[in-house]
């Protein structure tokens, strides 16, 4: 047995011995709230288990394991449904950040830090990303919440939106404008902020599935000390691009973060269309293989990309494929099992498992679509970073913030 | 199971594609295209001076004891150039049945010809709409075959066929030589594939598998030659890829490349997933080669890769425009090609009911 296949068994052996308290077949009927408790509680002995920050340095809390250990873990506890969905975003993109460009220039605010990562990584703070606006999601560096010199620190005022778990963090990261006047990706500068502050005001957005992860975060006259920029004044957009790559390669899942087509199969076995089964049906059949084909094909890719960190290289742009091709297809397969069920699928339980349930998954899939890089965005991005086609028409390149047309 | 290339495998394919480069050209294709009965013997002969032929048969047949993986690289270099012989994949397929068949005299006869290039085989399942038919209209009995196949792929110039026929309404595989048989040739839309009505009547032919042991063997030989034929599709589809890139970015329209317009680079970006998806479920059906699984790795591979290539034929003419529907721009090499390797290894139709089959035990 490898080295990652006995880390393996051992996270596996852990994660059944936490499975019948916290595992999602737990937690059936509770609240968000109880289900946050229950997440912290479990998100605390997974750091003292040596399951938190795998690949994290050792200085700040971590395991100083490998890429290939997280994403090992990772890959096994989704199957599980661990409560630790309200940490996946602190941990995932602010708290590195907060590693890497919140130490200050002579590492003075080292200690601090390494308190924060520590609380993150036991549940005890959270922290949520502030980039998007509500002039706009795809276009990042067209934002307007802003930051003006105030004595020895900065003023911040203005609105963002579709902020994951903002009102249960303790801190977030922002970019905001400090320079109207510069084209528009230069006049930007990189902050942490504490949600907690005078002049904060965190307000839900319930979703079409009817819960609310999400919310607007408006802020009036928030006071930043200087000490809370993390990038040169005027250089928030380049580490606000290193927060979005910082994770290029996490678990993936072929069945778009929905039903496995298993769970389709299983379903389909007991229906029938026009009194035949329903398996028996050509164009049920044609969707299973054509299904089967296309998630054959992303866990290869996977698969490959793993064994091309074991062996030291730099895996396939390819892997930028997965969630575009695997969350549409999730959502017209959950379409399908929707019909195929006929009137008996018409009940609904919004508290349904969305890998488990396909009226969950379906009003679920558009966010899916949509959040960390839209379908069409996504497109862009193969086609100019991968196959090197030109750029979309831009009337605002090289125009001043404040000159360019509203 | 999936897996990365070693050093050898990336070899192979950069080689292969080298030297197919050097040596198919587009004007030779085109001209084949308008005479029925003509193959590309100049490729035949690279394939043979390569060792191509000789790569997956086994080293105490006189071949070089390599795998699907190999022969997938090359079918992959030759479905680009829109190279290839029906040999290729059918020659292999026949192989496999004498590797794997009950008749050592046979296999110790053919093999090493295959190997050499000495001599051409082919494989005839199909009848009519069916690529593996329950129960075959061509009948052997008393060591004699009857009855037609209908455009066997590379049937005009093989030597032998490895036939699935009937025996008392039994399966049973059989090998004939094709020299007492009737071909009448097949014109068709894609020419240099060799198409050839192949009638027999009270042809000799020896037994390599019966019964239950003769539809296994068949299917196993028809998912690896579709897994060979996988590779061909991706080739294809993956140049047409780079042809539509390479006009987009050029080709101006508007005051700007194409290539600037959604509509085109997102058509391109799209085209991208199907070919690194097609490549993916290739990979892992070489890669599955003799495992359980290996049916669904090559159903699977199967559909991807004649999804891909249809739809990037499809993709990269409108791309072009006008030109791309002219003889000599030749795009319609890749749209013939992709449909007959579409049709040759069996619908996806068959397909997608062999993959569920096998998915859910339930069959259509």
């Amino acid at each position: 047995m490898s080295e990652l296949e006995a880390y393996r068994a051992k996270a596996q052996a852990w994660l059944d011995s936490m499975a019948p308290k916290y595992a999602r077949d737990a937690r059936r009927g509770m609240t968000v709230e109880q289900e946050l408790a229950l997440g912290r509680e479990f998100q605390a002995l997974k750091y003292e288990a040596g399951y938190a920050g795998i690949n994290w340095p050792t200085d700040f809390g971590g395991q100083g394991l490998t890429h290939l250990h997280k994403i090992t873990y990772d890959a096994l506890e989704m199957n599980y449904g661990m409560p630790t969905v309200f940490f996946g975003i602190s941990l995932g993109m602010p708290v590195p950040i907060l590693m890497r460009f919140g130490l200050g220039e002579n590492k003075e605010h080292f200690a601090w830090v390494k308190e924060r990562v520590i609380k993150a990584l036991r549940g005890e703070e959270i922290w949520c990303q502030l980039f998007s606006e509500p002039s706009g999601g795809s276009d990042l560096a067209g934002l307007r919440t802003r930051a003006e010199p105030e004595g020895n620190g900065w003023k911040m005022n203005g609105q963002k939106i579709w902020t994951s778990w903002a009102q249960y963090c303790d801190y977030g990261v922002i970019v905001v404008r400090t320079d109207p006047t510069v084209e528009k990706h230069k006049g930007l500068t990189y902050f942490w902020v504490d949600m907690k502050a005078k002049g904060v005001d965190v307000r839900p957005i319930k979703l079409a599935g009817g819960d609310s992860h999400v919310n607007e975060v408006f802020f009036d006259d928030v006071r930043l000390e200087d000490s809370q920029r993390m990038s040169p004044v005027g250089g928030g957009f380049g580490v606000a691009l290193t927060t979005l790559m910082i994770e290029r390669y996490i678990a993936t899942d072929s069945g778009g973060f929905g039903p496995h087509l298993d769970v389709f199969v299983d379903l389909v076995k007991d229906l029938e269309i026009n009194g035949r089964p329903a398996l028996k049906d050509a164009r049920v059949r044609s969707q299973i293989a054509r299904n089967h084909a296309m998630r054959a094909g992303l866990e290869s890719i996977t698969s490959r990309a793993f064994q091309m960190m074991m062996a030291g290289m730099e895996p396939g742009p390819e892997g930028s494929l997965q969630k575009l091709v695997a969350v549409r297809s999730r959502q017209k397969l959950s379409e399908l099992a929707m019909d195929l069920q006929g009137n008996l699928g018409l009940d609904f339980d919004p508290h349904a498992y969305v890998k488990e349930d396909w009226g969950a998954s379906w009003l679920n899939a558009p966010t899916g679509r949509i959040a960390g890089g839209s379908d069409e965005v996504l497109l862009n991005t193969i086609a100019e970073r991968i196959l090197g086609l030109p750029q979309d028409h831009r009337p605002d390149k090289g125009v001043a913030f404040n000159q360019i047309p509203a | 199971m999936s897996m990365l290339y070693d050093e050898g495998q990336q070899a192979i394919a950069t080689e292969s594609r080298r030297v197919l480069d050097a040596r198919v050209g587009k004007d030779r294709l085109l001209a084949l295209l308008e005479k029925t009965g003509e193959f590309d013997q100049a490729f035949w002969d690279t394939a043979v001076e390569q060792g191509w032929t000789a790569l997956a048969i086994p080293e105490e047949h006189g071949g070089l004891g390599l795998s699907l993986v190999e022969l997938g690289l090359v079918a992959q270099a030759s479905g680009a150039a829109t190279a290839g012989a029906p040999f290729l994949t059918f020659g292999y397929g026949a192989a496999r049945a004498l590797i794997d068949g009950s008749d050592s005299a046979a296999a110790a006869e053919w093999l090493p010809k295959l190997a050499s290039g000495e001599a051409l085989g082919t494989v005839a399942f199909a009848e009519g709409t069916t690529p593996l038919p329950p129960v075959a209209s061509v009948t052997f009995e008393g060591g004699k075959l009857t009855g037609t196949k209908p455009a066997v792929p590379a049937g005009l110039k093989a030597d032998f066929a490895v036939v699935w026929a009937s025996a008392g309404g039994k399966p049973v595989l059989v090998l004939a030589q094709l020299a007492g048989a009737d071909r009448k040739v097949v014109s068709s839309y894609d020419n240099s594939r060799l198409y050839a009505d192949l009638t027999f009547a009270g042809t000799p032919a020896s037994v390599l598998a019966e019964g239950d042991a003769a539809r296994a063997l068949a299917l196993d030989v028809l998912a690896r030659m579709a897994v060979v034929t996988a590779h061909e599709q991706t080739g294809g589809a993956e140049a047409l890829l780079h042809t539509a890139r390479e006009y987009a970015v050029t080709r101006k329209a508007f005051g700007q490349p194409i290539g600037a317009f959604q509509s085109i680079k997102h058509r391109i970006a799209e085209m991208y997933g199907l070919v690194e998806i097609a490549r993916a479920t290739c990979i892992h059906a070489a890669a599955s080669e003799g495992k359980d699984n290996f049916l669904i790795a090559a159903a699977d591979a199967r559909i991807a890769a004649t999804d891909g290539y249809d739809t990037a034929s499809r993709d990269c003419v409108q791309i072009h425009g006008g030109i791309g529907v002219t003889w000599e721009l030749g795009l319609h090499l890749h749209m013939r090609r992709a449909r007959s390797l579409a049709v040759e290894l069996g619908n996806l139709y068959f397909w997608e009911d062999l993959l569920v089959e096998q998915l859910t035990g339930e069959a259509a």
